[in-house]
């Protein structure tokens, strides 16, 4: 049966030149077209602002360990919470999974080459180090106070900080996202391999295609509502200023109907990443296919109706408040299909714990409790009493850390023999796993509880009364840190010392599991041609992981 | 094996005229409707809604003929269907704001 | 390294990029890449239409006022200008499937004519409101010194004797003292208009008055808007054009060299979806920029 020929084959290759290895100088990385390389120079790339996140965020919950702003007075403050929300927003989640995972497996899992369109790639890239170092200079100048939303009239007219540059940082940044998009949609529409029809895709492609999609059509807003900023900190117009007839909440409608999507970019891709550990690693065909197919696209699509969700107490109509608050109600229904069908793919599955499939775990719990409280979030009436409190804090840190950044962690171990070919230390992996989910665990849920009991959010000091649960909640963040850092250890010396995997160290179906580990650099040695369906298990299909780990033992030596 | 195109032409060099005599025409028209006072004689906002009816057609003349829209995949023609859809989203739900201030009660 | 050689030749197309197995999967990935570019274009530029529809919503004749101080003959002179550079770029991509050099610089040059014209002509219209005080930005317009006292019996005019409605539109301009270089306005005969035949929205009826009174500070804030507008507006799109030339200029080049032919075209085709597309932006900003309050003016 050519499956399990495939697979077969697929166990037997023999060391060669793969796309690591293709070339060592300089030169060949930074004018490479390959998209295997570029999405590794992302991962170092992404990586470093996720660290410098992390310190503005280690130093925001070292402040609130004590009620009074001792350690930072309220002006350096602003700029620590505006600085964590920027970095970690635009140049960490919404690049995250898209431009590393899915740059390096999109062709992968297609069958195809490359993208379609490598240049554009490359060019992505370079955009992205322009924004991004347009941002670090103007932090190391002196930074930006007006949080990572930057209203009007604060950042207009009030703010004396570096507006103008870091803003002009994230213009930039915002093409990187729309190239991206533009070559992932370009590239599942035409380069997928033969017999791979739109049924047969992974579901991380469907998922990057609705991620691309929303890149498209809502980034340029954020790219206008930065210019008009811009233009009236310059020419000091007042468009948003009520007095000459302005209006505040048009730069509110502006940027919101940027950023509620892209909160929907900011889970989509890891809810791919998802959809793969759930089925991989239970063995069992993902159940409702196509509705977790068709929920990506519902989530991009109606993922534009709801951006008032986040003006409900700015002063828009009453009735936009209701219509938004009612289509907020909706949009939450594709993605509780999403959960549904995970959880009855785990039924009756093969489930086996490893490293990648605690992280989805973690995913499953995290998320519910995050998207739960965005239910709560989007009731008019309750949103009025949990608005700018910690509760909103805690409730997007659950999508989008305990969702987007544990789906990642899970992508980037699943798919590291693929990218590096080699093995990490399981136990180290569980280790880091188990210390995430806790930490994370104890930093956010007292804050859910601090909201509610009235703690707003973007300040410094605080009522003593409330000091006991930031210091659960600091206490949580060293955890967490701890735990975010290992990885890089672990995952670092795998480079050097791990034990080198197979093409296919988990026995999994996927056309990515079907060439070399690390990949050569035009991804496969012969085109293939596709005539299996999506998440194909069992042994009839050659994928009998008991017997393949018993082979491998004997056959593939172990350094 | 190279390149196989069903049509080489869509368009003959005469029909680039003929449409680009219908935008012209069309131009002189909004420019001339314009100067009349519409709304006197209809409906308050006659002459906007002329104005962009006629815009709206010469887009389409662009988008189809000049564009090769007309002749080209269900894909662009969704793109291009979906990008205006995507701008009546945003124009009707920032209006729908607007337009329904007051007193917080429907209508006023 | 190539799979199908393999089974039959392997002509290489003129134009064929590694990654691709043959022109048509390359002429199609091209495509949807630029639709995918222009579907961005337009949600960029649908921004800025949104800003004008709301203020255009809440003070409709501000606006009209704005716009009826617009040169709609040479806003219309502009839209026929880019109209024919349509045409000469459409008759460019069918001479490049022809393979016909010659027409194809020809007309390449033809279509980069009429696309500075184009820019002739904004940069015209923008001298204009330079000397006219209409800049919405304080600074940017002629500096014009007071005249002094006694010297043709003009003395501190501010233009805001008279009420501001009473504007004469058949009156030599007079030149107002200018000398911040602020933005200037003094016909408020729309307001009146407004409140004569009690068409005011909600918003004109807070912003335009003051005691009951036209108050001429307050309208002018609100023609000041339409007039940022009008300049962000059209300064995109002429910024488009400016790009647009760049790549007209790098394709009259390649059209000189012989690269394009019937196997070979489609960045021609896609140059001209951009260039289309630009002229479709102005297609619109045209009426709703300049035409808006012709209908007042009788």
């Amino acid at each position: 049966m050519q499956t399990q020929e495939a697979i077969v084959q697929g166990l037997a290759a023999e060391p060669k030149l793969n796309y690591l290895t293709n070339g060592w100088t300089i030169k060949s990385w930074l004018l490479t077209k390959d998209h295997k390389r570029i999405a590794i120079m992302y991962l170092i790339s992404v990586s470093v602002f996720f660290f410098m996140g992390g310190l503005y965020a280690g130093a925001i919950r070292l402040e609130l360990l004590t009620p009074a702003s001792d350690l930072l007075e309220s002006g350096t403050y602003n700029k620590v919470f505006t600085q964590h929300g920027i970095l970690m927003i635009f140049f960490f989640l919404i690049p995250s999974i898209p431009a590393i995972l899915g740059n390096f497996l999109l062709p992968l899992m297609i069958g195809a080459k490359d993208l379609a369109l490598p240049r554009i790639n490359l060019l992505s890239l370079y955009i992205y180090w322009a924004g991004g170092a347009l941002v670090l200079f103007a932090l190391m100048q002196g930074g930006i106070d007006t949080g990572w939303t930057f209203y009007a009239p604060y950042s207009t007219t009030f703010s004396n900080t570096y507006v103008m540059l870091v803003g002009l940082g994230i213009f930039i940044n915002g093409f990187s996202s729309i190239l991206t998009g533009l070559n992932f949609i370009v590239t599942i529409h035409t380069m997928r391999a033969p017999g791979m029809t739109w049924f047969r895709l992974p579901l991380f492609v469907w998922a990057h295609y609705a991620t691309s999609l929303v890149m498209i059509l809502g980034t340029p807003v954020i790219a206008i509502t930065i210019l008009l900023l811009a233009l009236e900190r310059v020419g000091k117009i007042g468009i948003f200023d009520p007095s000459i007839g302005g209006d505040p909440i048009l730069f509110q409608h502006l940027f919101w109907f940027y950023s509620h999507p892209a909160v929907y970019i900011m889970i989509l891709p890891g809810m791919g990443v998802i959809s793969e550990l759930i089925s991989n690693f239970s063995r069992k065909k993902i159940f409702g296919y196509e509705f977790i197919a068709f929920s990506s696209i519902a989530i991009a699509v109606f993922g534009f109706l709801v951006w008032g969700h986040h003006m409900f107490i700015s002063g828009q109509s009453m009735y936009a408040g209701l219509v938004f608050s009612f289509l907020t109600m909706v949009v939450a229904v594709p993605s509780a299909i999403k959960v549904f069908n995970w959880t009855a793919t785990l039924y009756k599955g093969s489930i086996t714990f490893d490293t990648p499939m605690l992280y989805a775990l973690g995913f499953l719990g995290l998320f519910l409790i995050g998207g739960l409280t965005g239910l709560f979030l989007g009731a008019m009436g309750l949103t009025v009493h949990l608005t700018d409190t910690y509760f909103i804090v805690a409730h997007f840190h659950y999508v989008m850390v305990g969702g987007q950044v544990i789906a990642y962690l899970g992508g980037i171990h699943y798919w590291w023999p693929k990218m590096t070919g080699k093995m990490y230390s399981e136990f180290w992996g569980k280790i880091s796993a188990m210390l995430i989910f806790v930490g994370f665990n104890l930093t956010f849920f007292p804050q859910f509880i601090l909201g509610y009991l009235g703690m707003p959010r973007r300040y410094a000091s605080y009522p003593e009364e409330l000091q006991v649960l930031n210091i659960f909640s600091t206490a949580g963040a060293s955890v967490l840190g701890v735990g975010l850092l290992m990885p890089v250890v672990y995952l670092g010396h795998s480079l050097i010392f791990g034990k080198a995997a197979g093409d296919n160290p988990w026995m999994l179906p996927g056309l990515e599991w079907r060439t070399a580990s690390p990949p050569p650099t035009e991804n496969f040695e012969k085109m293939p041609v596709v005539t299996w369906e999506a998440y194909e298990f069992g042994e009839e299909n050659g994928l009998d992981l008991e017997g393949a780990r018993k082979r491998d033992a004997e056959a593939i030596p172990t350094t | 094996m190279s390149d196989n195109h069903q049509e080489h032409e869509h368009m003959s060099i005469a029909k680039y005229f003929i449409v680009f005599g219908i935008l012209f025409v069309g131009t002189i028209v909004t420019y001339v409707v314009a100067l009349t006072d519409l709304d006197g004689m209809f409906f308050a906002g006659a002459n906007t809604l002329v104005a962009l009816a006629i815009a709206f057609f010469k887009m389409m003349c662009v988008i189809l003929f000049f564009m090769h829209v007309y002749w080209s995949p269900k894909l662009i023609k969704l793109s291009a269907v979906a990008s205006f859809f995507w701008l009546a989203i945003m124009f009707a739900y920032t209006m729908q704001d607007y337009l329904t201030r007051g007193t917080g009660v429907f209508g006023q | 390294m190539s799979t199908h050689s393999d089974t039959h030749e392997h002509h290489h197309a003129p134009g064929l990029q590694h990654q691709f197995e043959d022109m048509k999967q390359q002429e199609e990935s091209v495509s949807i890449g630029m639709w995918m570019f222009l579907v961005q274009e337009i949600m960029f530029f649908g921004g800025l239409f949104t800003v004008y529809l709301v203020f255009r919503s809440k003070y409709p004749m501000a606006f009209a006022a704005g716009s009826n101080h617009l040169d709609a003959f040479l806003g219309g002179l502009n839209t026929l200008v880019l109209i024919v550079s349509s045409l000469t770029m459409a008759l460019t991509v069918y001479y490049a499937q022809k393979g016909n050099r010659n027409m194809q610089v020809i007309l390449i040059v033809l279509t980069m004519i009429f696309g500075a014209t184009f820019l002739g002509v904004k940069a015209i219209e923008y001298a204009d409101k330079y000397n006219h005080g209409l800049v919405p930005v304080t600074g940017l317009n002629k500096k014009i010194k007071e005249e002094k006292k006694g010297e043709h019996g003009v003395g501190h005019e501010t233009g805001h004797e008279k009420p501001c409605y009473d504007v004469d539109h058949n009156a030599p301009v007079v030149e107002h003292p200018n000398p911040k270089g602020e933005f200037l306005w003094t016909d408020c005969s729309l307001a009146k208009l407004g409140l004569d035949t009690n068409t005011l929205t909600t918003d004109e009826k807070n912003g335009y008055f003051s005691n009951e009174q036209i108050d001429a500070d307050k309208f002018r804030d609100k023609v000041r808007i339409f007039f940022w507008i009008y300049f962000v507006m059209t300064g995109l799109h002429a910024l488009h054009m400016i790009i647009g030339l760049g790549l007209m200029a790098w394709l009259g080049w390649k059209a000189f060299r012989n690269t394009y032919s019937a196997e070979y075209y489609m960045p021609v085709e896609m140059s001209g979806l951009y260039w289309h597309f630009v002229d479709i932006v102005w297609i619109f900003l045209f009426p709703l920029l300049y035409l808006l309050g012709r209908h007042f003016l009788h």
